[in-house]
């Protein structure tokens, strides 16, 4: 019993540390008016939406290529593009935000598919990840981690890559995700439920390094 | 509910998307099962790690590259102060307008077919045994044309783009806010909602839809038959659209379906039909809702009895509503079954 309660206890004590630690982006909503703006031909109102989700669209496009730059930035370039081609025809009948992610999720995918007979090479510097005993630089071991993160993440199949770049990059609920993705809430909760499972085999030597870390 | 091991069910609980019931009965299973405990700790550190992704900032470059697309298709975008630029607008988009009469008519961009570099509205584009097409839908997605296959452009402007398959078989990708990508098959109309599918016309008529993300609608005079990612539907010449089933449904109740579709009222159907709600899980419900308008009375409550013990109405809605069609009730029930293909 005391066993049990440890547990209710540390679980607690757990969340509250993730709901801490969680690096979440601030989501900036784009408002009716503003899309307005954009389908009237408003360089400026467009300019405002590609601020606002840029780093979004481009950090998803990184981590799903593992880390390739160019790719990324192509994707984002294509996204926007398309967005500008196509926002007169946006017809307020899905949340701007699930449409935006529908054009991510498919310039990745059919990216990917393109690129599938080709040999990948990530123009970012690889990094190898140190034994976190021999390194006490905070930013450092963070740099790695993430590093190794992405490295497990950019191995994943597609769709989990995609549900879980949607989920930790946008906060986005697992709803929002099935929206984006054409899919129920259940098969979210199912990839991302493995997602995180491949993450914690794969990288279960880094247990180590995030316990000295809290 | 959580009586059985509950490892499905924890990252949705880690990441709070459980309502507080659920939470209290997962909590209360991990306190007593050490494996569920086990999987929640790795569940809890997978989401950890995951949470150590940092945001990226996009290089300016991106935004260069959106801004000098070609003018063509931002022309609205034109910077005022510039009086070169809006003269070079001007000239360019004088050479468009003649370019644009000298082709006549707007046309899709198509690729690996030799011989064939547009298609225009009135055009044929047939592939034989051994060739393949990809066609740019305008400015909105994309075509893929298997071989042996027969479509042709019908119409193509900004508020409609429309395509018959008259044979063979296409996958569309779309990026376009739904009901602007048509296409028109001997059996049926399917309208895409977003997104991705397969369409494959038999030469007799009948066809085979598969949705791989997103959603497509299926009409054929007033009736509208939602097929959503993962499912498909078959449509017969004469008879319209069939009833959606998803991939994962069981292949008893995939051949029974296929045999209520097509059957006349009576025994065999019956019998059938008594396959098809025995072998329903709760995803078939998309197939049992699509099935409550196109069968008999005494076949609805039958269909209705099964369809809610798999996803109970709200309590307004009784049986006899149902078997009536009560518009009202039936749109009541829709936002509870409609969550299968949202």
């Amino acid at each position: 019993m005391e066993e049990a309660q440890a547990f209710r206890r540390l679980t607690v004590e757990f969340r509250q540390q993730d709901a801490k630690s969680r690096v979440l982006m601030t989501k900036h909503p784009i408002d009716g008016p503003t899309i307005e703006a954009c389908q009237r031909g408003d360089s400026d109102a467009f300019r405002l939406v590609f601020e606002a989700c840029k780093d979004r669209v481009y950090s998803i496009a990184l981590c799903f290529f593992d880390g390739n730059e160019a790719t990324a930035k192509d994707i984002t370039q294509d996204v926007f593009l398309k967005l500008m081609i196509t926002i007169s025809q946006f017809q307020n009948r899905s949340e701007f935000s699930t449409w935006l992610y529908r054009l991510v999720t498919n310039a990745c995918l059919d990216r990917k598919r393109s690129l599938r007979r080709f040999l990948f090479f990530s123009t970012t510097r690889e990094l190898e990840f140190l034994d976190p005993r021999s390194s006490l630089e905070d930013k450092f071991i963070q740099r790695e981690l993430e590093s190794s993160v992405r490295k497990v993440i950019a191995r994943m199949k597609p769709k989990l890559r995609i549900t879980i770049l949607l989920k930790y990059f946008d906060d986005l609920s697992y709803e929002e995700i099935a929206k984006v993705l054409g899919c129920s809430a259940g098969t979210v909760a199912s990839r991302l439920n493995r997602a995180h499972r491949i993450l914690a085999r794969k990288l279960a030597h880094l247990r180590g390094a995030l316990a000295s870390g809290e | 509910m959580f009586g059985k091991h509950i490892i499905r069910h924890l990252s949705a609980y880690h990441d709070g998307q459980l309502s507080a019931a659920e939470n209290l009965r997962i909590e209360a299973h991990l306190e007593q099962c050490g494996k569920c405990r086990g999987a929640y700790e790795e569940i809890r550190f997978g989401a950890r790690l995951a949470s150590s992704l940092l945001m990226s900032n996009a290089p300016d470059a991106a935004w260069r590259g959106v801004y000098q697309i070609p003018n063509a298709t931002r022309r609205r975008w034109v910077p005022r102060a510039a009086l070169a630029g809006i003269l070079a607008v001007a000239v360019l988009f004088i050479v468009l307008l003649i370019e644009t009469r000298r082709a006549g008519l707007p046309s899709w961009e198509v690729t690996g077919l030799p011989g064939t570099s547009r298609l225009r509205p009135g055009e044929v584009l047939q592939t034989d045994s051994s060739s393949e097409a990809q066609i740019k839908i305008a400015n909105i997605g994309q075509l893929t044309i298997d071989p042996n296959t027969r479509i042709r452009l019908l119409v193509t402007q900004r508020d409609q783009h429309r395509i018959a398959l008259d044979r063979g078989k296409v996958e569309a990708t779309t990026w376009a806010p739904p009901r602007l990508f048509i296409v028109e098959t001997p059996s049926a109309t399917a309208i895409d909602l977003g997104c991705k599918y397969t369409l494959e016309v038999q030469d007799d008529g009948s066809s085979l839809l598969h949705v791989t993300l997103g959603l497509v609608a299926l009409e054929r005079g007033a009736g509208e038959t939602i097929v959503p990612a993962g499912a498909f539907c078959r449509t017969r010449s004469g008879a319209g659209p069939g009833t959606p089933f998803f991939e994962d449904s069981s292949p008893q109740f995939q051949s029974a379906l296929e045999q209520v579709d097509s059957l006349q009222e009576g025994s065999e159907r019956s019998r059938q039909l008594g396959i098809v709600l025995r072998e329903a899980h709760i995803r078939d419900g998309l197939s049992l809702w699509h099935l409550l308008p196109r069968l008999d009375d005494d076949s609805r409550g039958l269909i209705y009895d099964r369809l809610a013990q798999l996803l109970p109405p709200p309590p307004e809605v009784t049986r006899e509503d149902i078997i009536r069609l009560d518009p009202k009730a039936l749109d009541v029930w829709r936002k509870v079954v409609s969550q299968l293909w949202q």
